[in-house]
């Protein structure tokens, strides 16, 4: 099989100078510039009110009553489940105990809601604008430049990748263009952010997104919309129809055949 | 010496908390004093972890355990710089510090009335709530500190710790059914904790030393609290020695045959040949403990040492009688 010749490209080496390393400085100040902002803009979260803790840990008492309800005594376990059955049934924990019927308030008319999607809206913000702008400007300074040649071999699939905004099509993909180096930059920089900032940086877009598709997959026990009586009552039936048992039944004899002296 | 700077130190003994206090004055000058964490030098020099802030903090409370108040003060200096003095458990550190320096029960006081104020304004603030509890402890003024105590665990039903010092706090008043009632709550929130199983026994034990009446129910109940606790965690010693002590009590109850009344655990009680073999175990195994401690076999050096004598006692007790 005859050998393919090698495309050799005549650059001007101020290319390397001038666009390589300005693309990937003003990557590296970005992502730090985003870090500041993002740790400047957080928001402590806001503090609860002592009803509203009450109205959660009752619930979470309740649940704790449920799934240990084995290291009690059956006298001690009858007397809480009757209480706690009366209690969650008439909505005595609740925030708002005369509010109990009413259907969940719209979590967008809730303030508290409110700040949270603003919270999550600023982080977007912050993602977003440097993106855009960072895009444009290489896409008005730098567009249709190749800058380098990857020095180990491609096919041909990598093409559209490598080289974005050269549209050439015998160009061999191991060359690479401006474009493809900046998205090259967004995704491969974590590792410089993590030197210059710490691991748990706000810098890389990609750690982002992740953070966000985290918290919002578990469900949310206890946020807006969620209408607290309405778990109280499943609660109260779950304990209601307990079935239960004494760890420390036979206890004694357990330990008898376990401890060998 | 890093390492137990970082848990808490209620529990150190004496002369490690002397120990760390007295290297805090050197430790102090070798960290930073200020990190800001918006500064440029953030970049280039060491992040600031949160290890750092649980030694100062730890730090503090051991320099005021042996009274090295300049450097706790300079610990909740460091603290209040980097945190604001609006932090909650900062503002809870400010007042032990206040509690710790105060020369007498006006000073002291002076402290609760600042409690009090503060929790005006936020009720929510948790530490603060809990140690306005604890400086009315301090003050001897247990009925109310129950109350306030009682309040919160309304609101945080879910905080084991409260529901322990309530406990503890019943029992000095000899409230024993309440004792038993907070640590159970304890046991729903933490279902394996062997100590706390252990110290649900102790109370029975001590309820059922009072009162003669139902007296052998909560012994029964007591000595099984004791076998779970030594079910959940091998060789315990704490555990042994309350099972020893109870079969001791019920065998010496069946013995003169005195009337069993049925439970109020719903459990029947324990025939006398099972309580017979406990407590040869648990004998067998306190001094199995004891003398593999005494000679230093490897794997047997935990124990508290005060709780090894404590045992050797219990066994001496017991076999005076035989010697005679």
């Amino acid at each position: 099989m005859p050998q393919v010749p090698v495309q050799t490209i005549h650059r001007d080496p101020q290319l390397f100078y001038w666009i390589l390393i300005p693309i990937t400085i003003v990557m590296i100040l970005t992502g730090i510039l985003r870090h500041y902002a993002t740790v400047l803009m957080a928001v402590t979260p806001k503090k609860q009110d002592l009803p509203t803790i009450r109205e959660q840990r009752s619930l979470l008492r309740a649940i704790n009553l449920r799934m240990n309800a084995n290291a009690i005594s059956t006298p001690s376990f009858n007397a809480r489940k009757d209480y706690m059955v009366t209690a969650l049934e008439n909505g005595a924990f609740l925030k708002e105990p005369d509010k109990k019927g009413q259907a969940a308030p719209n979590p967008m008319t809730d303030p508290a809601a409110m700040e949270g999607m603003m919270g999550m809206m600023k982080g977007n913000m912050a993602m977003i604008i440097p993106q855009t702008l960072i895009m444009g400007w290489i896409n008005a300074f730098f567009s249709g430049f190749v800058i380098i040649r990857l020095p180990f071999p491609l096919t041909i699939k990598f093409k559209s990748m490598l080289q974005a905004g050269v549209a050439t099509k015998d160009m061999d993909p191991q060359w690479m263009s401006s474009i493809s180096w900046y998205v090259l930059c967004i995704f491969g920089l974590q590792s410089v952010f993590n030197y210059l900032l710490g691991s748990d940086n706000a810098a890389s877009q990609m750690a982002q997104q992740m953070g966000q598709m985290g918290p919002g997959a578990a469900p949310q026990m206890f946020g807006p919309g969620v209408d607290a009586y309405k778990q109280y009552q499943a609660e109260a039936e779950n304990i209601a129809v307990l079935d239960h048992q004494y760890t420390l039944e036979g206890v004694e004899n357990r330990l008898l055949q376990s401890v060998k002296v | 010496m890093t390492s137990s700077l970082l848990h808490p130190p209620a529990h150190l003994p004496p002369t490690v908390a002397l120990q760390l206090s007295q290297q805090a004055p050197a430790l102090l000058r070798s960290t930073p004093s200020a990190i800001s964490p918006y500064s440029i030098s953030s970049l280039w020099s060491a992040a600031e972890s949160p290890e750092l802030w649980t030694t100062y903090e730890n730090l503090m409370l051991s320099c005021l355990r042996t009274g090295d108040e300049q450097s706790a003060h300079l610990c909740l200096q460091r603290l209040t710089e980097r945190f604001g003095a609006d932090n909650e458990r900062l503002m809870a550190l400010r007042g032990l510090f206040q509690e710790a320096t105060a020369e007498d029960d006006a000073a002291l006081k002076k402290v609760l009335e600042e409690y009090e104020k503060i929790l005006a304004q936020d009720s929510s603030n948790m530490p603060v709530t809990k140690r306005r509890i604890a400086l009315l402890q301090i003050l001897k003024k247990i009925p109310e500190s129950i109350t306030a105590l009682n309040e919160l665990l309304d609101a945080s039903p879910t905080d084991a710790e409260a529901w322990a010092e309530l406990s503890d706090l019943y029992l000095s008043q000899g409230m024993y059914s309440q004792a038993v009632f907070a640590l159970e709550e304890v046991l729903l929130i933490t279902p394996y904790a062997w100590n706390m199983h252990a110290r649900l026994g102790e109370v029975l034990y001590v309820a059922a030393s009072s009162n003669e009446g139902g007296a052998d129910r909560s012994l029964s109940e007591s000595m099984r609290r004791f076998c779970r606790s030594i079910e959940l965690c091998d060789d315990y010693l704490r555990g042994y020695y309350g099972l020893k002590l109870t079969t001791s009590r019920l065998l010496t109850m069946l013995s003169q045959g005195s009337r069993q009344s049925k439970t109020d655990t719903g459990l029947p009680p324990p025939d006398l040949k099972t309580v017979e073999s406990l407590n040869e175990l648990a004998t067998s195994k306190l001094s199995e403990i004891v003398r593999r401690n005494a000679s230093g076999e490897s794997g047997w050096g935990g124990y508290d040492q005060s709780d090894i004598i404590a045992a050797q006692e219990l066994l001496n007790r017991d076999s005076t009688p035989i010697t005679r």
